[in-house]
């Protein structure tokens, strides 16, 4: 589909005649799909009754067009945990379009008829409203999938008979449809055709399945994001997902659909047992992050979870991102806008991440199983056992503390290296005369300090550009200046020091981050004020 | 007078449907419903006990339905009708075939020429977050010539739903309120913006502010951003001339929900609250006491 981003300011009405414009075109068939996405920059920006609206139109389109494998994730997706009548009786609509039935589809259906409420609905034009009773009705629609099923919905027939003796569970002309469509599941001649091999497991085909990640893509564009979690801790990405696999949920607590955002923290809480259970629960980490971190604070997030059973701990935490969810959202691709802060639109997504902080495998839309989701992290620990982790992590964290320490050594090395017999005297005072004889001549040590310090803005600048936080390398830069300056052409022990202090200043600045040390130096602002207050 | 004989007439009509023998009770009810022969305290006094039938069967409740959109019945038997099918829907099961129906009523209900009939039928409609109705109540936000109800009830019922896209017409209405009332919903529904903190700070601060709006913003910036409220709390206790029942407020939140450590050792908050022990209001002085048997005594 073209970049259509100019185009998405489009009112509901003009949005409507673009829907209807693809689906007479043959050529731009092929679009309709993508505006199914919940990232679709069509829908940022409207509210949750307009995206129904709007999603409801495209999937009618889709009815007319004819419903390919690309779309059926979108229709499952709405059977499996949509709650919107118009949405429902859409998908349902769109479905019998599909080229030919299957076994598949009946659970998912069947799963729609008890999770939605029936109500009169109108298809004649976009963003109509019944307001009187009319022919359409999202449990027809349904009735009328399962009627296309014929003998492939076999497996809903004591479903169906459950639903005929609830008293008032169904109007009476509903009871003669209800009928109607038993007896197209019961007497289709097409019974020969029904697959034999069961009916409850979704081909990989259909979006059931793992969406697996051989080329990973690298963390980069992640390193910047700060979560906190449920108790006000802050942990940033890099440090939280590095070292072991995890298994990540994406929820909001304002969700008002049971089956989306509820149902996965509860099941994460059970993964969580399940993980316990095989001795492997401080191996894989679990992590719920909220898509509304702004409305999410910590104790909103700790008590969610808590009432859902989650366990908390520092492998398993809820997290909201306080800095950088833009870039959290396009690491992983999520499947969600927004209208302000607020969430609009979802789809269910659980992620499984690497060691290195990378998606590893993926499960989007439809309902996970919990023990499906255990076994392919479990998949992923294997892949790179722990002391491999272990051993990276610590190097790593070796790596990032060298780096602190290294620079102002090196600078403090050099600004004090004697070069001078009286220095030498000094200094070797301190600690004996004996050493002299070992020490080399200094205008051979000064350029290997040189060198030494270079090799240390380097490695800063690379590690600036990572956490993309260039200020601690402009100070390293500048007081690797200054000494360079001090020992070769100026002289003098004050600009020396000045680099030192400057070395030391960025070298902490590059460990550390910007954010650490802005909110330790607003720490300190607000005490000084309550100290002067008082 | 009049009314004795009403209230007589209601009771008499009453007892007299609960007298009726079972399988009968329905039929009687429905034709006093739908007999225009009767009075208005008769229909209505039967449309009272309707919800018990009302699901019995389809028959019943398509006779309360026409009732309740019949424009020429007088309104109190429509709203009476309303009220029925209404209780009638809490009977679940029973309710089920006919709730479609019954929804799809409301939104035609909902552009009644009556205003008191459109608003109640809004209301159930905005409980459901049917979107229909918040179409409608946006559409009277943005163009009040096409307003079915004040702006004010339009923001009280659109804060039943977080996701109906209210706030950029509260803010609006907030910079530029049609009248006290609107601001004070507007307020009200902007509680539940992640991002209104600022706002909410801006008029908790204000003293030209009203009471309300400033006790709306409290109980917002506390949801919203609790460090913040514990901030602004301390300034306005400390504020000798904040009135008394935003200081009372404000020394509550820090009393509840303060910062335990932070808290105990302000010297000057627990100075100025001491002194609030006898002087001001007598609800600055309990909530005064109740700080000081928290933090200091």
């Amino acid at each position: 589909m073209p970049d259509l981003t100019a185009t998405t300011e489009k009112s509901e009405a003009q949005f409507a005649e673009f829907v209807d414009a693809l689906a007479a075109d043959p050529a731009r068939h092929a679009w309709l799909p993508d505006l199914l996405r919940e990232d679709s920059p069509f829908y940022n920006q409207r509210s949750a009754a307009a995206i129904s609206r709007m999603r409801g139109w495209v999937l009618l389109a889709l009815a007319r067009t004819g419903v390919s494998n690309r779309e059926l994730p979108f229709l499952l997706e709405e059977f499996d945990t949509g709650t919107d009548a118009y949405l429902v009786a859409a998908a349902a609509r769109a479905l019998r379009s599909y080229k030919k039935p299957s076994s598949e589809f009946a659970p998912f259906v069947i799963r729609a008829l008890s999770n939605v409420r029936d109500e009169p609905l109108s298809f004649e034009s976009y963003g109509d409203y019944a307001t009187s009773a009319t022919d359409t009705t999202p449990v027809r629609e349904l009735f009328a999938v399962l009627a296309w099923l014929g003998p492939h919905a076999c497996t809903a027939l004591p479903s169906l008979a459950s639903m005929r003796a609830q008293p008032g569970r169904l109007s009476k002309k509903m009871l003669g449809e209800l009928d109607r469509t038993v007896a197209a599941i019961v007497g289709d001649t097409r019974a020969d055709e029904v697959e034999t091999d069961g009916c409850c497991n979704l081909r990989d085909d259909l979006g059931q399945k793992w969406r697996s990640f051989q080329g990973r893509e690298d963390m980069d564009a992640v390193v910047s994001v700060v979560f906190e979690d449920q108790d006000g801790t802050r942990v940033r990405y890099q440090d939280f997902f590095k070292g072991n696999p995890s298994i990540v949920v994406f929820f909001y607590t304002r969700c008002d659909n049971p089956w989306k955002c509820s149902l996965t923290v509860t099941k994460l809480a059970r993964v969580q047992r399940l993980l316990k259970e095989r001795g492997i629960a401080d191996q894989i980490q679990t992590a719920a992050i909220t898509y509304d971190p702004d409305f999410d604070l910590p104790e909103r997030l700790h008590s969610y979870g808590l009432d859902r059973g989650v366990h908390f701990d520092s492998h398993h935490r809820m997290l909201g991102a306080t800095e950088g969810f833009a870039a959290l959202r396009n690491h992983f691709k999520l499947g969600v806008n927004f209208i302000e802060s607020l969430v609009n639109r979802h789809r269910i997504e659980l992620y499984i991440v690497d060691g290195r902080g990378r998606v590893a495998a993926s499960f989007e839309r439809l309902h996970w199983d919990e023990l499906q989701v255990v076994n392919r992290a479990t998949e992923v620990l294997r892949e790179n056992p722990r002391p491999r982790f272990a051993a990276r992590s610590w190097f790593s964290g070796l790596g990032k503390t060298a780096t602190a320490i290294f620079g102002p050594l090196l600078s403090i090395g050099w600004a004090f290296f004697p070069t001078c017999p009286a220095c030498w005297a000094a200094y070797l005072s301190v600690v004996g005369m004996v050493g002299i004889r070992q020490i080399p001549y200094p205008s051979r040590m000064q350029p290997v300090f040189m060198a030494l310090m270079l090799v240390n803005v380097v490695s800063v600048w690379f590690r600036a550009r990572a956490i993309r936080d260039m200020g601690g390398f402009y100070f390293v830069f500048a007081g690797t200046l200054a000494i360079i300056l001090a020992e070769t052409v100026i002289g003098g022990g004050n600009v020396a020091a000045l680099g030192v202090a400057l070395m030391c200043t960025g070298s902490l600045w590059n460990a550390v981050g910007r954010r650490y040390l802005q909110s330790y130096v607003q720490r300190i602002r607000v005490l000084s004020r309550d100290v002067t207050s008082s | 007078m009049a009314t004795k004989t009403k209230t007589v007439k209601k009771s008499k009509a009453a007892t007299k449907l609960k007298d009726a023998p079972g399988g009968a009770i329905g039929r009687r009810v429905y034709s006093i419903v739908t007999n225009k022969q009767k009075t208005i305290q008769e229909r209505v006094a039967a449309l009272a006990q309707a919800p018990l039938t009302v699901s019995d069967n389809e028959d019943n409740l398509k006779a309360v339905l026409a009732v309740l959109l019949n424009v020429d019945e007088p309104i109190e038997v429509r709203m009476a009708a309303m009220q029925s099918l209404q209780a009638a829907s809490f009977s679940v099961m029973e309710f089920e075939s006919s709730r479609g129906e019954y929804r799809a009523a409301l939104r035609k209900v909902a552009q009644d020429p009556n205003p008191e009939l459109r608003q109640r039928a809004l209301g159930l409609l905005a409980r459901q977050k049917d979107g229909f109705a918040q179409k409608k109540l946006l559409e009277g936000l943005h163009s009040p010539e096409k307003a079915l109800v004040p702006p004010e009830k339009a923001l009280q019922l659109l804060s039943y739903d977080v996701h109906a896209a209210a706030y950029k017409a509260a803010r609006t209405i907030v910079d530029n309120p049609p009248n006290p009332t609107a601001k004070s919903e507007a307020l009200r529904l902007l509680a539940a913006d992640a991002t209104a903190s600022p706002m909410f700070e801006k008029v908790l601060l204000d003293k030209n502010e009203m009471r309300e709006n400033r006790q709306i913003s409290a109980s917002a910036l506390h949801a919203l951003d609790p460090e913040k409220m514990q901030a602004v709390a301390r300034n306005i206790v400390l504020d000798s001339a904040d009135y008394d029942d935003i200081k009372a407020t404000s020394l509550t939140a820090l009393t509840q929900f303060g910062d335990n450590s932070r808290l105990a050792v302000d010297e000057s908050l627990r100075k100025s609250v001491d002194r609030m022990k006898t002087e001001g209001s007598e609800k600055l002085q309990q909530s005064a006491k109740l700080f000081l048997t928290k933090y200091s005594e």
